[in-house]
């Protein structure tokens, strides 16, 4: 694949939170530009480090994460929110401020300290940001504190601060875990829209095997540690092994 | 479990000994103490209701001077702790404020309105100044460890927006802690008009000041109206607090 086409690739990540106990193992992998990928894995097995290393909150002991063609570790976390937009499992949302609040923070990177610490943001940001939360269907909820949302409205929320954030490549670990199937699906659905039409490249670490074939271009399975089977989810030979792992 | 036999043991041994030497096991000392609560109790009884303005005013001063130390204390306390909030700012920062924060907080607050009666004279201003000072060593002691309590993933997710430190504490931490915060402060107002109540018996304003002359000149009668006012105020502020937090601090976990 031309690397014009790779939106990010890691090279070697090996990473331990204690000397000597790898939780990452020379893991390599490349994310085609506007494609969705999905990682599953067992508990334990290093996802959500895994998504940490790439999105430049934690630093790999070896090995270097590219991202459009920048090396993240040269780069301050601050400068990376053009590039990566991450959604942790919890959401990180916070809950005693309004969905819209939470949605402009997605802004914040491009903001400075004047007028945005008395909480007044330019004009075109909070328009955008509404229509946001337009596009997740819950502008109804933007004056809504967000711990008085449900879970559901809480992802369309989490998506959209990411959505305002603009970045390039969004990772997101388990996101939709906490809900139903036709929910996760709906999320999921919107989710590759923005992958098609705006060339957004995903990586969403996944347990559900039914939504992994669905909307994944490309399965990564993680076990302690390791990418021990990459999958696509179109060939039929694929699709045989995929129905193994389910 | 026998090591926790031994241990109860060993307290219950100590707490003896102390006991015994602070003179709680002198039956003839604690039956005389009894025998003066009694004679204390009618000569406090009834209250006399004639003091009530000078009381009301007095107490008026002391609520004043809680509420505004109060709130002075907070307004420092805050930019104090968020300096002194670790995965904030960097460690010299961060310790240099802890260190203010526990050089305020080892002196008491009687010792703070006599410090703050020498260096502007006798009256409220010093007791205010001195509930402002215990209450930044207070709160500038709770609220950083309560800012290092932000959950991660929201301090992640958002930092990962592009977002400063200065952003974090404005969106993130502030109002991840509002509860904790409200919380907090409200206590303190609580605590600051019970310890305000005495501050005028070293000059520094207040019901403190009447209090001190009701008990030099065995006015007990006087003193018992005083005494009942301060619970009056104590209790409505209690109810205060409950309401604000009812109002407030519902905030149910995601």
């Amino acid at each position: 694949m031309d690397s014009a086409d790779i939106a990010l690739r890691a090279d070697g990540i090996c990473f331990a939170y204690r000397d000597g106990e790898w939780v990452l193992k020379d893991i390599s992998l490349s994310l085609p530009r506007g494609k969705a990928t999905m990682i599953m894995g067992p508990s334990g097995s290093g996802k959500t480090t895994l998504l940490k290393v790439l999105a430049g909150i934690l630093c790999p002991q070896r090995g270097r994460v590219e991202v459009l063609g920048h090396e993240i570790e040269k780069q301050a976390q601050r400068s990376l929110h053009s590039l990566i937009g991450y959604i942790p499992q919890q959401l990180g949302l916070v809950r005693n401020l309004t969905s819209l609040e939470n949605v402009l923070m997605g802004a914040l990177g491009r903001c400075g300290h004047g007028k945005v610490m008395l909480g007044i943001f330019p004009r075109h940001e909070v328009k955008q940001a509404q229509a946001a939360l337009d596009l997740m269907g819950i502008s109804d909820k933007s004056s809504e504190k967000v711990f008085r949302l449900s879970g559901g409205q809480r992802q369309r929320v989490a998506i959209a601060r990411t959505l305002l954030q603009r970045p390039r490549v969004v990772l997101a670990d388990e996101f939709v875990s906490d809900l139903d199937l036709t929910l996760a699906s709906e999320i999921l659905r919107f989710m590759r829209q923005a992958a098609d039409h705006e060339q957004i490249t995903f990586l969403v670490t996944m347990h559900e095997p039914q939504l992994v074939r669905e909307f994944a271009d490309q399965v990564l399975i993680l076990d302690r540690g390791q990418i021990v089977r990459r999958l696509r989810t179109d060939g039929p030979q694929e699709r045989s092994a995929f129905e193994v792992l389910q | 479990m026998r090591t926790d036999l031994f241990v109860m043991a060993l307290v219950a041994v100590l707490l003896s000994i102390v006991l015994g030497q602070l003179g709680f096991f002198d039956a003839a000392r604690l039956t005389k103490g009894l025998r003066n609560l009694g004679t204390l109790t009618l000569e406090m009884s009834p209250p006399d209701a004639s003091v009530l303005p000078v009381a009301g005013e007095a107490l008026w001063e002391t609520v004043q001077m809680s509420f505004a130390g109060t709130v002075l204390g907070f307004l420092v306390s805050l930019p104090l702790s968020i300096l002194g909030t670790r995965h904030l700012f960097s460690a010299p920062v961060s310790n240099l404020s802890r260190l203010i924060a526990a050089g305020i907080r080892t002196v008491p607050v009687l010792l703070w309105a006599i410090l703050f009666v020498i260096l502007v004279g006798l009256g409220p201003l010093a007791g205010t100044l001195g509930v402002a000072a215990y209450t930044v060593g207070y709160l500038a002691k709770i609220y950083p460890e309560l800012f290092e309590g932000t959950d991660p993933e929201i301090m992640e997710a958002v930092r990962s927006t592009g977002a400063s430190r200065f952003h974090l504490v404005r969106f993130v931490v502030l109002p991840e802690g509002a509860n904790a915060i409200l919380t907090q402060l409200l206590f303190m107002l609580e605590y600051n008009i019970r310890a305000s109540s005495i501050l005028g018996f070293v000059g520094a304003g207040g019901i403190g000041f009447i209090m001190q002359v009701y008990l030099q000149t065995l006015e007990y009668r006087r003193l018992a109206t005083v005494l009942l006012l301060i619970l009056l105020v104590v209790l409505v502020m209690d109810g205060l607090s409950a309401w604000l937090r009812k109002r407030f601090l519902l905030v149910p976990q995601l």
